[in-house]
């Protein structure tokens, strides 16, 4: 676990000012929330911000909007690997069957 | 990696430094790990756009590029650990949203059983309906003095629990302050509602509150008020010494700069009210002074009032 100026040296760029403004906007919410201590996800998403801020030019305004949509594919991927893996499971039979009706369904949809 | 990194951000040799980063940050914004999280060919695109770009982009580095002292590699920068990596695991699952399946749930009935059972094993995480909680509302009396000066208490709430709230310095009766997330519980990942809490300031026995300024009474002797001195005055802060001008009169007013109350901004005043108050037994002495002054020093204080009444 980081504390709050472990992760800041470790972000280029990266100011505490700075950082407690994402903290207060819950863009970045701490591993430990009643200690304050960051794990290793939270850098990686501090760096990322700062990324799409400094490098990628994306405004202040701009990078909640990101996150946002980041968080939510993040939350579908997960959940349709979840469902993946269950399918997997499944005999080979009952798994063709799933197949089969995926692709009909995907055929219905206006033949994408 | 001999690729010439001019063509990498598509750029022609003589595009001024400007148009380089232009064109880095489109190719970057199309192609960055995280916009295109599982799709590897963006990744490694991006690594060889970010790589040409920590050259073009550095006048100096894209110098020694131009003459041929550093290879297209250049120096390679340390890699970074992308978000990404981490969003889809253990310590990624708090930032994971599934506001977007909200809708699927209620198109598929297995969805929807899924995700709301889901919800009550992870303890909320991909909970189907989520909803912020409700504002709790809460009334608390102040003393004037921990109003005016602010100060730090602890409420207890009728289910047992305690809330701490700091009372901001100059808090005004019937002002609200809300205390974010202290509210009741949300549904699912709904955010928890605010505390509001609405405060009521008791009344002072002899200070009294005008906006920022802090009014009071201050009884004076009579030969305070004809030759002037110090006398102490309660403040808001504290004693402190105040002087009386000489000849100064019942209802007058002197103004103790910055003795009232302090807000983030500014302070306001004291206003102490000045009253004439004769001793409670006249004696022979004070008789016989006020004989023979009214002979030679006849005044009269009601003129005004009899012209205009």
């Amino acid at each position: 676990m980081l504390s709050e100026w472990d992760l800041v040296a470790r972000v280029q760029r990266l100011t505490v000012t700075r950082f407690r403004v994402w903290i207060k906007q819950g863009l970045i919410k701490p591993a430990d929330q009643t200690a304050q201590r960051f794990s290793e996800a939270d850098l990686a998403r501090a760096t990322l911000i700062c990324n799409l801020e400094d490098q990628l030019g994306f405004s202040e305004e701009d990078v909640p909007v990101l996150l946002n949509l980041i968080d939510q594919i993040h939350g579908l991927r997960s959940e349709l690997l979840c469902l993946l893996g269950a399918l997997d499971d499944l005999p080979p039979d009952v798994r063709a069957t799933v197949k089969l009706r995926i692709e009909s369904r995907r055929g219905g949809d206006g033949g994408q | 990696m001999a690729e010439d990194l001019y063509s990498v951000l598509s750029v022609p040799k003589t595009a001024s430094a400007e148009d380089i980063t232009k064109a880095y940050r489109k190719l970057a914004k199309k192609l960055h790990p995280d916009l295109n999280p599982g799709d590897k060919a963006a990744e490694e695109k991006f690594k060889k756009v970010t790589a040409a770009y920590d050259i073009l982009g550095d006048a100096e580095k894209r110098g020694r590029y131009d003459r041929g002292e550093i290879d297209a590699s250049g120096q390679e920068t340390p890699q970074q650990r992308y978000y990404r990596e981490y969003a889809g695991g253990e310590d990624g699952a708090r930032y994971r949203s599934t506001a977007g399946f909200e809708d699927i749930g209620a198109f598929s009935d297995l969805f929807g059983d899924l995700f709301g059972e889901r919800g009550g094993m992870r303890g909320g995480r991909g909970a189907r309906f989520s909803m912020r909680g409700s504002d709790a509302q809460y009334r608390l009396d102040v003393d004037f003095l921990d109003a005016v000066n602010g100060t730090k208490t602890r409420i207890t709430l009728p289910d047992g629990g305690t809330l701490d709230v700091t009372i901001p310095p100059g808090v005004a009766d019937g002002q609200v302050l809300r205390l974010r997330g202290k509210g009741n519980p949300g549904i699912g990942e709904g955010e928890p509602g605010d505390a509001l809490i609405e405060i009521h300031v008791r009344p002072h026995p002899v200070f009294k509150r005008e906006g920022n300024d802090i009014v009071l009474e201050v009884p004076i002797t009579f030969d305070e008020a004809v030759l002037g001195g110090k006398i102490e005055v309660p403040t808001i802060g504290g004693r402190v010494f105040a002087t009386v001008p000489p000849g100064s009169n019942t209802g007058q007013t002197l103004r103790l700069k910055g003795r009232g109350i302090k807000t983030k901004g500014s302070a306001g005043d004291q206003l102490v009210k000045l009253s004439i108050i004769l001793p409670d037994r006249i004696d022979d002495d004070l008789k016989r002074f006020a004989e023979t002054w009214r002979e030679a020093h006849r005044y009269d204080p009601r003129r005004k009032l009899k012209e205009q009444a």
